[in-house]
């Protein structure tokens, strides 16, 4: 929006290309100042996310759960999906609620069609995506490197698990509680951690972060 | 209640000024002071050092060959050059002294793609978003809209559904969503480029009819210039280079910029149709060896199109029909010709097999051609997609060229070697090595032609392979497409550029298919009356029904009384319209997987809850509880009143709840890109392939990944023209529609307490 605030990235941009590596670029000052690309980019990164997790819903309740219907706690190790659209969000718009936001909103849209869970879909957004917010908030924005994106991803899982123990495993001993949101947490760290940041450096390269950190270091990484 | 509603809100939004800017109809005077651009990443600048003053009223064409920074030149007047990019920026615009976009809508922007600016799912609120962004109160907004829309010449009720306007429709309900705000200065971005003539000539008399009401100072950019002509006065060159070479009366610097403009590819008026530049590659190349039999030819036939909604409905309408049968045959070009929505498009998709004709069919030597497998198709077709910025598969040029004949095993040295001299033949020679999603958009148009025809199969399909396209590459495509005729290939394209038309040795004339009569609309169920947070709200509150019961008995009891209440909700009570048909059914559907979660849940409780079958039946039965009022109630909301309630009611933020609804109403169209994607590698040999797990788990990533791509360039797109209509500084917007709680939202929400009640009376 204002001039002022790109200057800032501009000086962003060269600071950490002469770091080096390990730095992320952050977004534009002030952290709260969503521009409009933000704000139209996580609703827009959430609706396509949530058809997608739709999709994998599909997959999940039919063949999946053929598979997992021997030992639940193992369902959990293909969750880790479901908390990738809070991951992409935050990765590639840096901003305080970026993550949730993108989270409920690719929640919601794989709601309206139908899931085998309901409204409680919404709900599960909302609780997964504290999760991953959480991560990116203890790393006070600065960081969004693989490390970063593996904690938020896991953090989701025990978010789920503990909201979960109040629905669909209530009655499990607690000793399975603890092990499924461990689960939870190594499907989220791999699947939507390690997956989310790939996903996110890929969409860089295709040319489709440009106005956004990521497309930035890739631009910057490129230049080297 | 509304008025209530209204008056609340002149207190909550009014008094930012709305009422004293509205006040002018002038033009204003724009400044630009040595403005440089360049984008981060790039080497050089789009821009170079550019200084020029509009005086007010002017009206200016600014034109350029392609990459000439000409949508850039226009960003930057509007203030949005970091809209949707990052760069650094030098020197200064200003308007009538101050920066660009102070107040909301000061500059009015129509983009090139039809709907690439639409934000809302009805014509009404799509005018009035930037009202609402003004803080207009609700009441004074009805007589603008049709005010604007009058000056644009668009005849449509307030509630048509942006969905259902044409091209050339969508391009005016752009131009009447910027007048609404009273700018000094419209930009337009090659608003025809996309258009057919009949349409283009619509936008460009609703431009006329516009500048004539409000005399503002105005900015086209074309590259098509004769029919402009007569509409400005002053004209712009940028060159290359984005250094801006000439400046003056347009007729002027028309006469005496003659050759440069021909030179950058400018459809300069009067100047002859450019001459094909055929390729060398093609023609002395190994003319087709399998283009010698006629492979693939349609019978008369009718295509359905169906839509599928965000709600999980579906919306089938008669998209295409061809009278008599096609059979391209070798060494012939046929083109498929007719207004917007005469299904063009559509024809050519389905003689690729991605649409199965509702009657009639597409016969590969007696086979459906949807039959085909992946790398059957691929051997007997090549297309080539509207968009090919999306259905790019290759990591380099190189690559991206060779993809089908790598999928067909033809990967050989000699044909490495064609790939090479085609390219060179295509000026792509240089760019061999690089990303071919950075290319412009006239190197990918003759990047995609290429891929498309490098294996020869006997048949390509090209979708409007010359539209936007300047001189040059209008002479690389034709050129291309000739030697592949001349090759003894088949081609069909749907244009409707005359010059191609007029190359063609068929041409199938396409009119819009006649629909079936709509059929009535069924009553409403009961809970359909309720808004969209009632209806939320309801299958929420099932959550705590489920928690509460301790004891099966109690469940079995909870569960009785849920299904008394979705009887009562989808009783379709009485009056006009036909009984609504398969309400039970779809409930059914949406409890398949609840009843697998069901299942899944109990069994892990008895497993892992201490092996105790009460406790296990009790659980299963809660996730019945709790997802039983979603499946009745979820499928009524209605996604486009979403958002007015969450804002209105729930008062959340106005600017994420607006992006969410604008998102939601793009939903419907993610259907179709993905669509697009696939056929795109399908009739590259690299389908799906159902036998495979790997291969179709890879296909769907890689289907998924070109679609949040798409959306992505979507929302960059959308958030340009919304901030050109004040969106930025929209934090206490109003809202053109009204969301009201009534009665039937409280007896929803009532309704659902019941199970609460009766979980905690019925229990221990």
């Amino acid at each position: 929006m204002a001039t002022p605030t790109t200057e800032s990235a501009a000086a962003e941009t060269s600071a950490t290309s002469l770091t080096g590596r390990g730095r992320s670029i952050l977004a534009t000052r002030p952290l709260l100042g969503w521009r409009t690309v933000d704000i139209l980019t996580i609703a827009f990164l959430g609706a396509a996310l949530g058809i997608a997790f739709w999709g994998w819903g599909v997959f999940y309740s039919g063949p999946l759960s053929a598979i997992t219907f021997g030992f639940a706690p193992l369902g959990g190790l293909f969750a880790g999906p479901w908390f990738l659209a809070g991951v992409v969000g935050g990765l590639v718009v840096r901003r305080p609620g970026a993550a949730l936001f993108c989270e409920v909103t690719a929640a919601l849209v794989s709601m309206i069609p139908g899931t085998e869970w309901g409204a409680t879909t919404l709900v599960s957004g909302i609780v997964q995506g504290l999760g991953t917010e959480l991560a990116f908030a203890l790393l006070g924005y600065r960081a969004f490197g693989i490390a970063a994106a593996v904690l938020a991803g896991a953090l989701a899982g025990p978010f789920a698990a503990f909201y979960e123990s109040f629905t669909w495993i209530q009655d499990w001993s607690m000793a399975w509680k603890v092990a499924y949101a461990g689960v939870l947490a190594l499907s989220g760290a791999v699947v939507a951690g390690v997956g989310g940041w790939l996903l996110t450096k890929a969409l860089a390269a295709a040319g489709a972060l440009n106005a956004f950190p990521p497309g930035q270091e890739h631009r910057e990484n490129r230049a080297v | 209640m509304a008025s209530d509603v209204a008056s609340r809100e002149i207190g909550a939004g009014g008094g930012d000024g709305a009422g004293l800017t509205r006040a002018r109809t002038t033009g204003g005077h724009v400044t630009l002071t040595g403005v440089t651009w360049r984008p981060f990443g790039r080497r050089e600048p789009v821009l170079r050092d550019v200084s020029v003053s509009l005086l007010p009223g002017e009206r200016v064409l600014l034109v350029g060959p392609s990459g000439s920074g000409k949508s850039t030149l226009l960003r930057a007047i509007a203030g949005l050059l970091e809209t949707a990019d990052a760069g650094e920026l030098k020197g200064s615009v200003t308007i009538d002294g101050h920066i660009p976009g102070s107040r909301a809508g000061e500059v009015g922007l129509v983009l090139q793609e039809p709907g690439a600016g639409v934000v809302a799912s009805s014509v009404g609120r799509d005018v009035a978003f930037g009202l609402e962004n003004l803080g207009m109160p609700r009441a004074a907004m009805p007589a603008d809209v049709t005010t604007a829309l009058a000056a644009v010449g668009l005849d449509k009720s307030h509630d048509t559904p942006t969905s259902a306007l044409s091209g050339g429709e969508t391009q005016r309900l752009a131009l009447a969503g910027a007048l609404a705000l009273q700018p000094s200065v419209l930009l337009l971005d090659e608003p025809t480029a996309m258009l057919d003539p009949g349409h283009a000539a619509q936008v460009r008399a609703s431009v006329k009819g516009a500048l004539t009401a409000y005399p503002i100072t105005s900015v086209v950019v074309e590259h098509v210039l004769g029919p402009w002509v007569d509409l400005v006065d002053r004209m712009l060159v940028l060159d290359d280079d984005g250094r801006l070479v000439a400046d003056g009366p347009v007729r002027h610097v028309l006469e005496q910029e003659r050759q440069r403009l021909l030179d950058m590819g400018i459809w300069v008026p009067g100047a002859p149709s450019p001459s094909p530049v055929m390729p060398a590659a093609l023609r002395a190349g190994t003319p087709g060896q399998r283009a010698s039999s006629q492979d693939i030819e349609a019978t008369a036939l009718t295509i359905d199109r169906t839509v599928r909604l965000v709600d999980g409905s579906t919306r089938t309408r008669t998209a295409a029909a061809l009278e008599s049968g096609l059979s391209p045959q070798p060494g012939s070009a046929t083109s498929l010709v007719g207004p917007s929505g005469s299904g063009k498009s559509t024809v050519l998709l389905g003689l690729a097999g991605a649409l199965t004709p509702a009657t009639g069919e597409v016969l590969a030597k007696d086979r459906p051609v949807a039959d085909l497998s992946t790398s059957e198709l691929a051997a007997h077709v090549g297309w080539v997609p509207q968009w090919s910025s999306s259905t790019i598969i290759g990591r380099t040029v190189l690559d991206e060229v060779l993809v089908a004949s790598r999928a067909l095993g033809q990967e050989t040295p000699e044909r490495v070697v064609e790939a090479h001299a085609l390219l060179t033949s295509l000026g792509l020679a240089h760019l061999e090595g690089a990303d071919p999603r950075e290319l412009s958009g006239g190197e990918q148009r003759r990047l995609a032609i290429a891929s498309a025809i490098l294996h020869r199969p006997p048949l390509l399909l090209a979708d409007e392979p010359t539209v936007g396209q300047d001189r040059h590459t209008w002479a690389a495509v034709v050129g291309l497409l000739d030697a592949y005729r001349d090759a003894g290939g088949a081609v069909v394209v749907s244009t409707h550029d005359a010059a191609l038309i007029e190359r063609s040795d068929d041409v199938v004339e396409l009119s819009p298919p006649t629909q079936a009569p709509a059929v009535d609309q069924p009553r409403r169920v009961l809970a359909a009356n309720a808004g969209p947070l009632a209806l939320l709200l309801g299958a929420l509150v099932a959550i705590p029904a489920g928690i509460i019961p301790g004891h099966w008995r109690t469940s079995v009891v909870v569960l009785a009384v849920q299904v008394v209440l979705a009887v009562v909700a989808l009783w379709a009570g009485r009056g006009p319209g036909p009984r609504p048909r398969g309400r039970l059914k779809r409930v059914a559907l949406r409890m398949v997987p609840g009843l697998i979660g069901a299942l899944s849940v109990g069994w892990s409780t008895w497993l892992l809850g201490g092996n105790d079958l009460t406790t296990a039946f009790t659980a299963a039965l809660r996730v019945l509880i709790i997802v039983l009022p979603s499946a009745v109630l979820l499928p009524l909301v209605d996604p486009d009143r979403l958002g007015d309630h969450l804002a209105q009611r729930l008062r959340m933020p106005a600017r994420p709840v607006v992006a969410l609804a604008a998102a939601l109403q793009r939903v419907h169209t993610f259907g179709e890109v993905w669509s697009e994607i696939s056929l795109a590698r399908r009739v590259r040999g690299l389908g799906v392939d159902t036998r495979r797990p790997v291969a179709l788990v890879k296909h769907l990533a890689t289907v998924t990944f070109g679609l949040l791509v798409r959306t992505l360039r979507m929302a960059a797109d959308l958030a340009v023209a919304m901030d050109a209509r004040g969106f930025a500084s929209a934090s206490r917007r109003t809202w053109f529609a009204a969301a009201p709680w009534r009665w039937p939202d409280t007896l929803v929400v009532l309704g659902a307490l019941v199970p609460i009640a009766v979980a905690l009376l019925a229990g221990p």
